[in-house]
């Protein structure tokens, strides 16, 4: 039974488990309201023999049929009912437990992205297509898509509640999580093991696009456009001093932060610490250990004014 | 006996009993006062605690704010969980069972009233120590359970992982000497004709309690040694690119980590179990199946600790299967709840204050284990995990299950406490404003979870739908915290203004109500037998007749403090169990450790070498001062007609200390050699050498050695039995020698081992193997010797028999542990390469 449109208003959010946009996060919202409303249901039947039993006026009761009583009553509710109870959960649950995991199928194969897990931003490629990008998440609605999920450093976990379940990001290990989304539409994912310092700001933004919009998106980010003019000297700047940790397809190797190809197009800095907008890169570049101390990028002080500004335009314009 | 010869015998015993005033108090051993200051210890612990939730709720109120940096709040909810678990839920249940088994049980004491004492000062050492790290800026921040590669040296450099590993093992050998003391006790301390089945039930529940003590607690000890040993000395067990593996840390905790959370609801389930009867005014329905019940759930609970791990891509089946068990302990769940309102339903219940927090125990409780049950099923759980969710389930369940009924405890048994009764007004309001505020703090909890919002985050943005529910937990949360300061208020003042209370005042069944109140030192005058579940319902007049001395062990001229020993399972009196005074040795002994793990933190191994050898001469010393020592039994006279005293039998309850202790170093023993199973099979990088580096000629030589030193001393023991000490002297300095021979060769086959426990997680298992076993075929000879040397004196032979048979047992499971330890180590790697 769907919920009232009330509950339903309260459940919305890009980062809420109980908004689906996916058949797994369906599946687990489904499970929930049923064993809700099961439960909620056993609940209030004890709490309310408990306080009937305190109030009402008994009978007097001897030893043997306060026994039978008993084993009735322990039987009934301390075998039968989770016996019946823990049945039926697995009868529901494991099927769409299964159907949640990265198996075989047929049709169309999954598109494969990796997503790597580091203090405290995401690295996510698309091998297929050679697209690397930062803290965001692009994928076609309609097509299952599988993530390939690992750490480099601590133990992360990968969660976009309106999607899917999460799954740990383990270092030394890779482990696949299926998506599917329903609907397009942005939707807020977040680290969910805590990891270290700032586990707390290491958002991710998923994008669902139709799948013509998807295949735009990933080729406007495949090609490397030229430089324009106007930004050649911060390029000659970048290159050098935030080059050897930032990736920037065509000019720069990076290697140690977040690759930043397409950094203009995306909804926030510094995995959504800071939201992008007016001076929102230039911001960052000042304070961004004041925002999100102890991030890996170091202070910038050594730079003088006007190259930032001239490296934040720059990278503000990158918006394939 | 006449009111003079009564007041004659209370004053006797009470000149071998009362427990020393002033600083000598620290000398203390008897269980009244160490329950006590447990009690007092762990309050303490938990108003500190929840002052530290205070400001977390407050960090938390509104989105982005900044109460609170970062640092400080993952230290706050680091301690939060640490200071809860592992310094408030278990010592205090332990010191409430510490207080009143022995007085349910009608017996004088515990049966290790040292080791008690002991664990007294260890939880308080290990407790300020991780206490202290707060102010001191040097507190963990790696979470409760400190998940590696996050607590490692690498993530975590500063002292803080260091601070929580140490003290928690000194908090956790506190609460391992408890599990042991609490079960010997239940086993051997009991009334006479108190068979098992006619235990009050509270007994039971703490004998569980205390077995999954004596199972769960090691395998945490164990994960804390190895990864103390990774942050300082380098050697791989959890690091994947040495051929370790993170996700060992996790099954090595959760091994701990889930029995642990029954470790704390059991107890208090014993509370429940014990109250409703007395309140419904009839014994509980379905003593059985209470019984059962417990024993089942304290089993089931070390099978399900995967459920923790359900995201980190462990096979399906092992999920279905870890799922199914998860929810299974439903069933005994459901049981005691439905015994529970059977009784209720049967009986006549009347109103007091502790009736209020047990209905409140009913109603949070009950929905903290239906989330769980939720939470069991693998594609919710999917969801859930690491969220609100799962705060909001685990303090219904922990507050629910074990704040509540434990507060019910408390006002029930105040009048033992204080002797006097507490009010009822204040405790309603007290009762209403925790139980409001609780619910306002966590109901709204669960659905903060389900809409996003993952756990320990130190702040959240707005304009997720998060801002109103954590507002509502904030405020709430103000409102608990107003409840738990009336409760104070009201168990404070009560202290003061609360009216005397009558003999037995809740007119309730079981041998602690019938002491004075408060009770003297000793508990009983003389000791009655007892073969009924409900000796004051069945025999009210038994205070005045315990009283007046018409009972057992009437009688303390001899000097010695003493109590029954009694059969485990028909409770017939087997011996006289005579127990240490008061003792100076436990406070020692804990701190000498504490002195150990403080050099370990500054990281000045030296001082650290000299306070290990400190502990050790201490703990020798104790273990000296026992049996037949003249400090020990400075009059060993008894009545003819009495049964015989412990030490002069061949079973007494340094046995069963002995066999308990031996089962929680072989659940640590056991829990390394899952790792090093473990390891072989999934971690990423194994690396296995081609060859073992073991010598396994040499290593085979040495433990048949040390097999021939076990036979050696079973023939020993076995001719003391038959009452046989010709060169018994000799014969012990012998084994002595030769287990020196076989340790210190087992000591140069290490040395001749090449192993670099830092460059592979292969090697450091084999280290920690290896250094396991050395530790344990050190320990033989020294104390083998020890033996000897007792024999010399006199303090043990003919009529004092019993200490051999203790040290056999060390020595059988030396070879045990020798032969599992050969087979993982040597057999297993030449399997493994005969089958490539």
């Amino acid at each position: 039974m769907p919920p009232p449109a009330l509950l339903l208003a309260g459940c919305q959010g890009p980062q809420s488990a109980l908004a689906p946009a996916g058949p797994a996060a369906q599946a687990a919202a489904w499970l929930w309201w049923g064993m809700l409303g099961w439960f909620a249901l056993v609940w209030a039947a004890v709490l309310g023999l408990w306080l009937y039993a305190l109030v009402r006026r008994p009978p007097d009761c001897d030893e043997a049929r306060a026994k039978r009583l008993g084993r009735r009553w322990i039987v009934a509710g301390g075998l039968l009912l989770p016996g019946f109870s823990i049945l039926a959960l697995l009868v529901f649950g494991i099927p769409q437990g299964l159907r949640m995991l990265p198996l075989l199928r047929e049709g169309e194969a999954p598109l494969r992205i990796e997503v790597i897990g580091h203090q405290w931003w995401w690295e996510v490629s698309y091998p297929e297509s050679g697209v690397v990008t930062a803290n965001r998440l692009a994928l076609p609605v309609g097509r299952p898509v599988d993530l390939e999920l690992t750490s480099v450093d601590v133990i992360h976990s990968f969660w976009v509640p309106s999607l899917a379940g999460k799954l740990d990001m383990l270092p030394g290990r890779r482990l696949t999580l299926r998506l599917v989304a329903e609907r397009a539409g942005v939707y807020r994912g977040q680290c969910a093991e805590f990891c270290g310092a700032q586990h707390a700001r290491m958002a991710l933004s998923v994008e669902a696009l139709a799948p013509e919009e998807f295949e735009r998106w990933q080729a406007a980010r495949r090609v490397a456009p030229p430089v324009p003019a106007e930004h050649a000297a911060a390029v000659a700047a970048f290159r050098p001093y935030c080059g050897q940790c930032h990736r920037v397809a065509g000019i720069s190797p990076g290697g140690r932060g977040p690759d930043l190809t397409d950094v203009g197009s995306r909804p926030s800095l510094g995995a959504g610490t800071l939201a992008m907008g007016e001076g929102a890169m230039r911001r960052w570049l000042d304070e961004h250990q004041r925002l999100k101390p102890h991030n890996g990028m170091p202070r910038h002080d050594a730079l003088p004014a006007g190259t930032l500004d001239a490296i934040a335009a720059w990278l503000e314009s990158l918006r394939p | 006996m006449s009111e003079a010869e009564g007041d004659r015998l209370h004053q006797a015993l009470l000149a071998v009993w009362a427990d020393p005033r002033g600083w000598r108090a620290l000398s203390a051993v008897s269980h009244g006062r160490i329950g006590r200051r447990f009690l007092l210890t762990g309050g303490a612990f938990f108003l500190i605690d929840g002052l530290l939730a205070m400001l977390m709720r407050a960090q938390l109120a509104r989105p982005e704010q900044a109460l609170l940096d970062h640092r400080v709040y993952n230290q706050l909810f680091t301690l939060h969980g640490t200071l809860m678990m592992f310094l408030f839920a278990v010592p205090i249940l332990e010191g409430l069972a510490f207080y009143l088994i022995p007085k349910m049980l009608g017996a004088r004491d515990l049966l290790f009233p040292r080791l008690s004492a002991f664990g007294y000062w260890c939880y308080l050492f290990g407790g300020l120590i991780l206490l202290a790290s707060l102010p001191l800026g040097l507190a963990p921040d790696g979470g409760w359970f400190m998940y590696t590669p996050l607590s490692g040296a690498a993530h975590s450099p500063g002292p803080g992982a260091d601070v929580w590993l140490v003290g928690t093992t000194l908090v956790e050998i506190s609460s391992l000497a408890g599990g042991i003391e609490l079960t010997v006790s239940i086993l051997r301390g009991r009334a006479p004709g108190m068979s098992l089945d006619r235990m009050p039930l509270f007994a039971w529940y703490i004998l569980v309690t205390g077995l999954m003590i004596v199972f769960g607690f090691p395998p945490l000890i164990l994960a804390g040694v190895l990864l103390e040993l990774e942050r300082a000395a380098g050697f791989a067990f959890f690091d994947p690119a040495r051929g370790g593996d993170p996700l060992l840390w996790q099954h090595l905790f959760w091994l701990f980590g889930h029995p642990e959370v029954y470790i704390i609801f059991l107890p208090a389930a014993g509370i429940v179990s014990t109250l409703l009867p007395v309140f419904a005014g009839r014994p509980l329905v379905g003593y059985r199946w209470a019984v059962l019940a417990a024993i089942g759930t304290g089993f089931l609970s070390f099978g399900l600790w995967v459920h923790h791990m359900f995201t980190v891509g462990i096979p399906l089946l092992a999920q279905a299967f870890f799922s199914a068990a998860s929810m299974l302990v439903a069933v005994p769940t459901g049981i005691q709840v439905f015994a529970w309102l059977a009784t209720l339903w049967t009986g006549r219940p009347r109103f007091a204050v502790p009736m209020l927090w047990l209905a409140g125990f009913l109603a949070i409780f009950v929905a903290g284990g239906l989330t769980g049950v939720m939470l069991a099923l693998v594609p919710f759980d999917w969801q859930a995990h690491d969220s609100h969710f799962v705060v909001a389930h685990l303090h219904y369940v922990l507050v629910g299950g074990m704040f509540f009924p434990l507060v019910a405890g408390l006002y029930y048994w105040l009048p033992h406490f204080s002797g006097r009764m507490p009010s009822e007004r204040l405790g309603r309001w007290g009762f209403w404003l925790t139980f409001g505020g609780f619910n306002a703090t966590f109901l709204v909890m669960h659905w903060t979870g389900l809409l996003g919002m993952p756990r320990r985050v130190y702040t959240y943005p707005a304009g997720l739908g998060w801002d109103g529910p954590n507002l509502i937990s904030s405020l709430g949360s103000f409102v608990m915290a107003m409840g738990v300061a009336m409760l104070l208020l009201d168990l404070g003042l009560h202290f003061r203004f609360g009216r005397r209370a009558p003999a037995n005042p809740w007119r309730a069944d079981t041998l602690e109500w019938a002491t004075a109140l408060p009770p003297a030192a000793y508990n009983f005058a003389s000791l009655p037998a007892c073969a009924t579940r409900h000796p004051l319902w069945e025999n009210p007049a038994l205070a005045q007749g315990i009283a007046a001395g018409r009972h057992g062990l009437a009688a303390a001229d001899h000097g010695r403090r003493e109590t029954w020993g009694s059969e485990p399972l028909s409770g017939r009196v087997r011996e006289i169990v005579q127990l240490p005074g008061n003792s100076w040795l436990p406070l020692g002994a804990a701190l000498a450790l504490a002195a150990l793990c403080l050099a370990l933190l500054a990281g000045a191994y030296g001082l650290a070498g000299a306070a290990a050898l400190a502990s050790l001469a201490i703990l020798l010393r104790w273990s000296w001062v026992n049996g037949a020592h003249p400090l020990a039994a400075p009059d060993a006279r008894t009545e003819p007609g009495d049964p015989p005293l412990h030490w002069r039998t061949f079973d007494g309850p340094g046995l069963w200390g002995m066999g308990l202790s031996l089962l929680a170093d072989g659940s640590l023993f056991f829990s390394l050699i899952f790792a090093w199973f473990y390891l072989w099979a999934v971690a990423p990088n194994w690396q296995p050498p081609a060859r073992s580096p073991l010598p396994a000629l040499a290593l085979l030589l040495d433990g048949l050695l040390l097999g021939g030193i076990v036979l050696g001393f079973r023939r020993l023991v076995a001719r003391l039995r038959r009452r046989d000490c010709r060169h018994l002297e000799a014969r012990l300095w012998g084994l002595a020698a030769a287990g020196l021979l076989q340790a210190l060769g087992l000591a140069w086959i290490l040395r001749r081992t090449p192993l670099a426990p830092g460059a592979g997680a292969h090697d450091a298992l084999v280290a920690a193997i290896f250094g396991y076993l050395l530790l344990h075929c050190a320990l033989g000879p020294l104390l083998t010797a020890l033996q000897a040397w007792r024999v010399r004196l006199g303090l043990v032979g003919e009529r004092a028999p019993y200490e051999p048979a203790v040290l056999d047992r060390w020595w059988s499971y030396c070879l045990l542990a020798f032969a599992i330890g050969y087979s993982a180590l040597v057999l297993l790697p030449a399997g493994w390469a005969a089958d490539r």
